[in-house]
């Protein structure tokens, strides 16, 4: 009995001696257990892209179970009795009988979608934060490159997904699709045709589209992503400058515990708002949009939120079709195939430009205020903004009707306002950084304000300010400004403060010998390896 | 794929050649049985209005109407268009979805609290209808009870006439230059029926016979069907499609996601 | 202020020695990985009373995972899931809700439960550890580079030419030829675009009727004034996705407008109208949506996806919106049965604009 128990508890122990013996873990075991990440919220905004792809795998496994990506027509037969009998694509129905006849399946679906969602947005998020605090400086601009294709790439995979149920608004998406393709000079019929596989739509582009689906783009997201990471892990995270914080040193907490139950916990809350948006709000109700039909279109049709700056462009792009020597440029070419090419290129590229323009070589792990970089921030708002028309044009029909405006207003207003506020933004914006520079030069050479007025023996009013070190006769602190923090309250004073120093408490008495106990292998697995 | 798809076209060609054939087959049989007994409903079957409803209606139309619709409702230049052949339907479809009187001159007359009871509504008609006949909704549709009508081909009528306006939810639309297509909620099935009828304001028409009666109660069945129907799979965050669904990603899961970062790397 | 993390001062300790404590050696484990300890304290005292309290809700975020994911299960089982018509009073419109409910208080208990735990039960910790990245020691760097200019050498390729082109030779056909199973996918265009369902040779040469989705003929008393229907080729499959670039809105304009249609018509549109009947491609000339929200008072035909707008009695020529081109017009008649049918296919490509287009 006795010896039983005592094997059970040594187990961890020697299975870990066992796995040493083979492969020689203790050390980068010990290694991966130490490393040391910072911690800013902002550093979790990726993650929700990350977390919301293995969502997607997830989910994703469980409707492939129960879709068919055939275009064979079939007469409906399930329970919805508004579409009773009528003649439809497998696929499509496929994807109701998902959503009414298979158990638990709605939510799955909605799920996916959401989850879809999310990632494309939690990508802009985390590409925002990226780009505004320099974190795509030399050394990290293969990731940042890896980024900008993951925008794309789940882009592409989205609208393949939005595509696949066949429904008349996906249909519509596609014959928009087809359009674009068709514009593209010399070879767009034939590329057109190579992609429906004849006339549109054809029969074979829903099961193309399955594959690359499915298959193929699933694949390059994720061996992507597994770049993207392990290259975050192997150069280290960047960190904001701060008390001990260098160019040279990364300050945060361990791997184990602290940073992988910080990054469980996390992804459990991600999933958690998916399958609450997945079961209470709805998402592409299919069964009201009916199969596709050439002749069918819904009155605010519109794709997905991360495709809908395309198709606002392509509202807004005058009417200015090239006809030349019997040829045809058509207007949809530069907002849907040039201008796409430029929204790919200039981000790619920028990491590069901006150290043409700042001839800034050096590199980098401390994080910079976007208020220390105001030209950067000023093209950041501005490129923002110029996203956010597009959006907001791409649903300029939904925004005429609920609050009453001429639709045509609308477009008028997204054509003067492309071209007017990216500029204003960006001088705004450039402004504002300068204020606030100032703002903390101010501060450190003054002190916080307190909102304490005084009135002097003479009758005159003064704020009193609190130093941020000991003032010299003129009453003004000499600190220079690094990149961190300035504490602008008074309960934010300890901000600038170092944390002290010290090893306080060990979490546990000192043993009397080496310690033999549960959870404790690692350090058994060293001593083993000596 | 590519196997299946050599393999069908023909077989479809066939059964869908059937298909056309049969249906035109039933098509004149029904059209057929139409004519022979109820030849009332393309005519101008009689509408049962009595001297009195229309001097009643005459009465209010000199009081509220004669402003902009002029004198035996010959219209006035840029006020209001003549009346004279719109039909009662199309005066109680604006009358009684609170249209007209409209309170301003705008591109588009909006639906209100109609000013006129049903009963004045139908005397108005009486006397529009006095003056030059029109289109009425028939005697013999039944919009009260639709639980009979085909949804399944209201649908597809619904699909291919009504949403490229009216939204698949049935929401409305906007149409150019500040004009929309309303939205079909508040709309009662003979509202409905009477705007398909006389095609108020932007509509097109959609006369008995271009969608019989029967297709008609069909689409209207569709509509009160997907109206009535608990919206699947949660809210439905007023069925506007993919916009609502982004601004919601944002909104919700990314507000909360953010706030959830704030909480997870903030000093305790 | 900024002193780096300096892991050296630390005196190394004698790791096997057996009275070395746990503490020490986690100590030495981190010196080894150039990681000094800033600070590192536990938040409480061990079973003081505010740990015991931080304890109880963690235990009562994981009840929630454990209730959440018990009510998922019997949701899943027993709840009525079955679509049924009808409002908030039937059951299974609440399935998909309940279930999205009990996973999401699961997941979020779970979530928080691991969280509160990592915020207030692990020690307060902050380390430096230094990042070594940058480039290799130059040292490193020359040998890598000898190592590589060595391979190079063995290989030789630069001092043979030969092979050199030999390898080209044989590497690009290969490479060429890992393309071609992407070939199967290209398909001639040929005519396809220039031709709908309309064209006589889908109907053995003869002219083709319209019909409408469901396969019945159409007549002119079929549609009102100031109506419009969608028709189609009466051909088999005509309303099918086989014939995707036929449907076709057939207005019937108020005489005044058909007299003004008439008068504006192109001269390539001229005799394509049949009394006040007039037909337009369905199909956007931008991109490809049906655009069909027809006004019929103003005459426009709004196309919901980007808001195009054409001027119905005006050869339908785009007058608002990114769209280039009038909507092509189909020909009308009627044949001595009544029906409508086109006299001929549409005179030029219908739908969005393709380099090649002119050549029709």
């Amino acid at each position: 009995m006795k010896r039983r128990k005592l094997d059970v508890k040594q187990l961890p122990a020697k299975a870990a001696g066992e796995l040493d013996d083979r492969f020689q873990l203790a050390s980068p075991v010990r290694k991966l257990l130490t490393k040391v990440f910072p911690d800013h919220w902002s550093f979790l905004l990726g993650e929700i892209a990350l977390f919301s792809f293995i969502v997607l795998l997830l989910t994703g496994t469980f409707l492939a179970l129960f879709f068919d990506p055939s275009m064979t027509e079939v007469h409906y037969d399930g329970s919805y009795a508004p579409l009773k009998g009528i003649e439809m694509s497998k696929a499509y129905e496929s994807s109701l009988s998902l959503s009414f006849d298979v158990r638990g399946g709605l939510i799955l679906r909605q799920m996916h979608h959401w989850a879809a969602l999310l990632f494309m947005a939690a990508i802009v998020v985390h590409m925002g934060r990226t780009f505004f605090t320099g974190a795509f400086r030399k050394p990290r601009e293969t990731n940042w490159i890896i980024g900008v294709l993951l925008f794309w790439l789940g882009f592409g995979e989205g609208f393949i997904g939005y595509s696949l149920p066949d429904d008349a608004l996906s249909g519509t998406g596609l014959r928009i699709a087809s359009g674009i393709t068709e514009s593209v000079p010399l070879i767009g019929s034939w590329a057109s045709f190579a992609l429906f596989g004849g006339e549109f739509p054809g029969d074979s582009v829903i099961p193309m589209f399955y594959i690359l689906h499915v298959f193929l783009l699933p694949g390059i997201l994720l061996s992507l992503i597994g770049v993207h990471v392990g290259l975050v892990f192997m150069q280290k995270h960047t960190q904001w400058p701060g008390p001990h914080r260098t160019e040279h040193n990364v300050v945060g907490f361990r791997m184990f515990p602290n940073y992988v139950s910080k990054q469980g916990g996390f992804f459990m809350l991600v999933f958690a708002v998916i399958a609450l948006m997945g079961g209470l709000f709805q998402i592409n109700p299919v069964w009201m949009f009916g199969p596709y039909k050439a002749e069918v279109v819904s009155a605010g049709s519109q794709p997905d939120w991360y495709v809908m700056f395309l198709d606002g462009l392509v509202r807004l792009f005058p009417a200015w079709e090239i006809r030349e020597f019997g040829f045809t440029i058509p207007a949809v070419f530069w907002p849907g195939v040039v201008g796409m090419g430029i929204f790919t290129m200039l981000p790619l590229l920028y990491p590069f430009i901006e150290r043409r323009l700042t001839k800034d070589k050096g590199h980098h792990n401390l994080l910079q205020r976007p208020r220390d970089m105001p030209a950067r921030t000023g093209v950041g708002v501005m490129s923002l903004a110029f996203f956010v028309i597009c959006t907001l044009s791409g649903a300029n029909d939904i925004i005429a009707d609920k609050f009453s405006i001429s639709l045509n207003a609308m477009t008028w207003a997204g054509r003067i306002g492309l071209l007017v506020i990216p500029p204003l933004a960006y001088l705004a914006t450039y402004r504002i950084c300068l204020g606030l520079q100032q703002h903390d030069r101010e501060v450190l050479a003054h002190g916080v304000e307190t909102g304490i007025i005084k009135r002097d023996a003479e009758g005159r009013f003064y704020e009193v300010h609190q130093p941020l070190a000991e003032p010299d006769e003129h009453g003004h602190t000499h600190l220079e400004y690094n990149g961190w923090t300035v504490p602008k309250k008074m309960n934010r004073l300890g901000a600038l403060a170092p944390t002290l120093k010290g090893f306080f408490k060990p979490i546990e008495k000192p043993a009397e010998k080496p310690a033999v106990e549960p959870g404790e292998d690692r350090e058994e697995i060293t001593a083993g390896k000596n | 794929m590519t196997v299946a798809a050599t393999s069908r076209p023909p077989r479809r060609r066939f059964r869908r050649l059937g298909k056309v054939l049969r249906f035109i087959a039933a098509l004149s049989l029904v059209g057929a049985i139409y004519t022979a007994f109820a030849p009332g409903i393309y005519a101008d079957e009689p509408k049962g209005f009595t001297a009195e409803d229309i001097a009643k209606g005459k009465a209010i139309f000199d009081q509220s109407c004669i402003t902009c619709h002029g004198n035996n409702a010959q219209g006035v230049d840029d006020r209001g268009p003549s009346l004279i052949g719109v039909g009662p339907a199309a005066v109680e479809f604006q009358v009684n979805t609170g249209r007209m009187p409209m309170a301003r001159q705008e591109a588009q007359a909006e639906r209100k609290t109609p000013m006129f009871t049903p009963e004045e509504a139908y005397f108005l008609a009486a006397y529009i209808d006095s003056l030059g006949g029109g289109p009425a909704v028939p005697k013999g549709v039944d919009l009260n009870d639709l639980s009979n009508a085909d949804v399944a081909t209201g649908g597809t009528l619904f699909r291919v006439n009504c949403s490229s306006c009216h939204a698949f939810s049935t929401g409305g639309g906007a149409l150019s230059s500040g004009k929309y297509a309303p939205s079909l909620f508040p709309a009662t099935p003979t509202e409905i029926y009477q705007a398909m009828l006389t095609g108020p304001q932007n509509m097109p028409v959609f006369a008995d016979n271009q969608l019989t009666p029967e297709q008609k109660r069909d689409l209207i069945a569709y509509i009160k069907y997907i109206q009535n129907d608990q919206a699947q799979g949660g809210w439905d965050l007023g069925a506007f499609g993919p916009s609502t669904e982004g601004l919601a990603i944002f909104l919700v899961g990314i507000v909360a996601l953010a706030v959830a970062t704030l909480w997870i790397a903030g000093k305790s | 202020m900024s002193k780096e993390a300096t892991p050296g001062d630390a005196e190394p300790i004698d790791v096997m020695d057996p009275k070395t404590t746990q503490y020490e050696l986690v100590k030495e484990a981190l010196r080894r990985d150039g990681i000094e300890i800033l600070h590192y304290e536990p938040r409480y005292e061990p079973g003081s009373k505010e740990e015991k309290r931080v304890e109880r809700t963690i235990a009562f975020f994981f009840a929630l995972t454990g209730l959440g994911a018990l009510g998922f299960i019997v949701t899943y089982i027993w709840w009525p899931y079955e679509y049924e018509f009808g409002g908030a009073d039937v059951m299974s419109k609440w399935y998909t809700p309940m279930l999205g409910l009990c996973l999401g208080v699961a997941l979020a208990g779970l979530g928080l439960g691991v969280l509160t735990w990592a915020k207030k039960l692990l020690p307060k910790e902050e380390m430096i550890q230094e990042r070594h990245d940058g480039a290799s020691e130059p040292e490193d760097r020359k040998l890598a580079g000898a190592v590589l200019a060595g391979v190079g050498g063995d290989i030789g390729i630069h001092r043979r030419p030969l092979l050199k082109r030999a390898l080209l030779f044989g590497a690009a056909p290969l490479g060429l030829a890992a393309l071609m199973p992407i070939g199967g996918l290209i398909k001639d265009p040929k005519n396809d675009l220039f031709e709908t369902g309309f064209n006589k040779k889908f109907n053995n040469g003869k002219p083709v009727r319209l019909m409408r989705e469901d396969g019945t003929l159409v007549r002119p008393e079929d549609v009102s004034v100031g109506g419009q229907i969608t028709v189609f080729p009466a051909i088999p499959g005509g309303a099918s996705l086989k014939h995707a670039d036929s449907p076709t809105l057939l207005i019937h304009l108020r005489e005044a407008d058909a007299e003004e249609a008439r008068k504006n018509a192109y001269v390539m549109n001229q005799g394509s109208q049949w009394q006040n009947f007039i037909a337009y491609s369905k199909i956007c000339t931008h991109v490809g949506c049906p655009a069909s929200l027809y006004e019929q008072q103003t005459n426009r035909l709004l196309c919901p996806c980007h808001q195009s707008q054409f001027h119905i009695t005006d050869n339908a020529k785009p007058i608002f919106g990114p769209a280039t081109r009038s909507l092509p017009q189909l020909p009308l008649d009627v044949d001595e049965e009544g029906y409508l049918y086109a006299t001929e296919d549409y005179k030029v490509a219908i739908g969005p604009a393709f380099w090649e287009r002119e050549k029709k």
